[in-house]
């Protein structure tokens, strides 16, 4: 079992995290932070590629770039004072659950915790366009965040295609559940891509550039590319059938118990999250016999897109033992979770149906 | 020559035990001095991975500006120490932060 210990490094504004590095910082969500629809901004996961910059919010100006009838150079206050919307999504690591891919494959090993779910505020990205007049029907806006590469490490750029850019819930969030996004999440404006892989969620946002083509660096192409054509397990990628990931699989997982855990014979309640990306989730079954058969979880009522349903049952052991408890997720577009998730070399969507051992023991 | 029966038996007896003749201390030093000027070593040493695959990640990182002077010491280092048959160490959880900002 995971314990804090004092020797370890503290982050500040975070509760005790499951520390895969302090420096920059890649910090997972415990299995025991699980028990909020809404995940605090204390234990919200992070990721970071590169140092995190110090943005100070009276300096910083959003550019705004490329194939627009006016450039424009925003401050916080200029962003505020475009119509503010609100949207719950889920956001996930590409590469929350890599840990569990056979052969392994480099990266952090993150298990079931990067991802959470917060109420995201401020100006949709749509509007922010339309101040600077920009060309629609161009292909692409192009975010850069204030973060910069060490030594000759890229930057951090992403290009988001116009479509998505100009869906109503996609934002330039100023806020994370009711306070100004917090300095390691993104502070002071963070893109929202609702039901997208996180790569696309740039934070620190400084540069917004309307253009035609995508960008080259090295953080589209070739990182966070998948397979277009599955290969057998531990081989090399085919770099001209690599694709630009967009909407995340369906998925749940079992954050209680925990793998190894030991629980006596009484009514133990199972429990975990599930979402689908731009779907919603319709459904999570649970089995404590391994697969055999499955019962409906209870699901929390908040039904959207974009926005993961926390899911629990209570079941009696019938008698002590060993048992591999599972659960499977299906979303409103009748996708269902699969047993085996498609092995990539970079360890990006792992999806299969979530697996836990628990030994059930005989009360006294 | 008798000498040289002596170490032969003993040098054989360390590439049995460690797999290869790494001189791991050196190697720790490289790491300290090469590696943690653009990052920590955490999420190195929690990593599992063949040599093919270490061998991948340290031409990236040569790639991104890092500085090795002995490349093959690493890899000889991360292989031995961090090798994809070595079980896998949980990470540890970081301590309390909440109440700082």
């Amino acid at each position: 079992m995971q314990s804090a210990g004092a020797q370890e490094p503290s982050i500040p504004g975070k509760s005790p995290m499951i520390l895969h590095n302090d420096r920059p910082e890649d910090l997972e969500m415990p299995n025991s932070y699980f028990d909020k629809w809404l995940t605090p901004n204390d234990k919200f996961f992070v990721r970071q590629h590169l140092p995190r910059p110090e943005v100070k919010g009276d300096s910083f100006r959003l550019a705004v770039t490329g194939l627009v009838a006016r450039q424009l150079d925003l401050k916080i206050e200029d962003l505020r004072k475009l119509p503010q919307h609100k949207v719950v999504a889920t956001l996930e690591c590409t590469g929350n659950g890599r840990g569990f891919f056979r052969p392994r494959v480099p990266g952090i090993q993150w298990g079931r915790g990067a991802i959470g779910n917060a109420e995201w505020g401020g100006p949709r990205v749509s509007d922010v366009l339309k101040l600077a007049g920009a060309k629609t029907d161009a292909a692409f806006v192009e975010s850069d965040g204030a973060d910069v590469g060490v030594a000759k490490t890229p930057d951090f750029i992403r290009s988001l295609p116009m479509k998505k850019a100009l869906d109503p819930a996609t934002l330039l969030a100023l806020d994370m559940n009711g306070e100004a996004i917090p300095q390691i999440h993104g502070f002071p404006a963070r893109l929202i891509v609702p039901g997208w892989d996180g790569t696309s969620w740039v934070k620190w946002v400084v540069r917004l550039t309307v253009a035609g083509e995508e960008n080259k660096g090295f953080f589209m192409n070739p990182g966070y590319r998948f397979p277009k054509f599955a290969r057998p397990p531990g081989s090399a990628p085919v770099p001209a059938e690599l694709e630009i990931i967009e909407g995340m699989r369906v998925k749940s997982a079992i954050t209680k118990p925990a793998e190894e855990d030991k629980v006596g014979t009484g009514p133990l309640t199972i429990s975990g999250y599930a979402w689908a990306g731009e779907q919603k989730i319709t459904r999570v079954e649970v089995s404590t016999d391994g697969g055999s058969r499955w019962k409906d979880a209870e699901l929390t009522p908040q039904n959207l897109n974009y926005a993961w349903r926390l899911w629990k049952l209570t079941w009696t052991p019938p008698k002590p033992g060993y048992y591999t408890i599972l659960s499977r997720a299906t979303d409103s577009a009748g996708n269902v979770q699969p047993f085996v998730a498609e092995w990539n070399p970079s360890g990006y969507l792992y999806n299969a149906i979530d697996r836990v051992g628990i030994t059930v023991e005989k009360t006294a | 020559m008798r000498m040289l029966l002596r170490i032969v038996p003993l040098s054989l007896l360390a590439v049995l035990m460690f797999g290869a003749d790494v001189d791991i201390e050196a190697a720790k030093k490289a790491e300290q001095r090469e590696c943690i000027a653009c990052h920590g070593l955490r999420f190195i040493h929690t990593q599992r991975l063949s040599r093919a695959a270490w061998q991948k990640e340290l031409d990236k990182m040569a790639g991104w500006g890092a500085e090795m002077k002995d490349r093959q010491l690493l890899l000889d280092y991360l292989t031995a120490e961090y090798g994809d048959t070595k079980p896998v160490p949980q990470a540890p959880l970081s301590s309390d932060g909440s109440k700082t900002k």
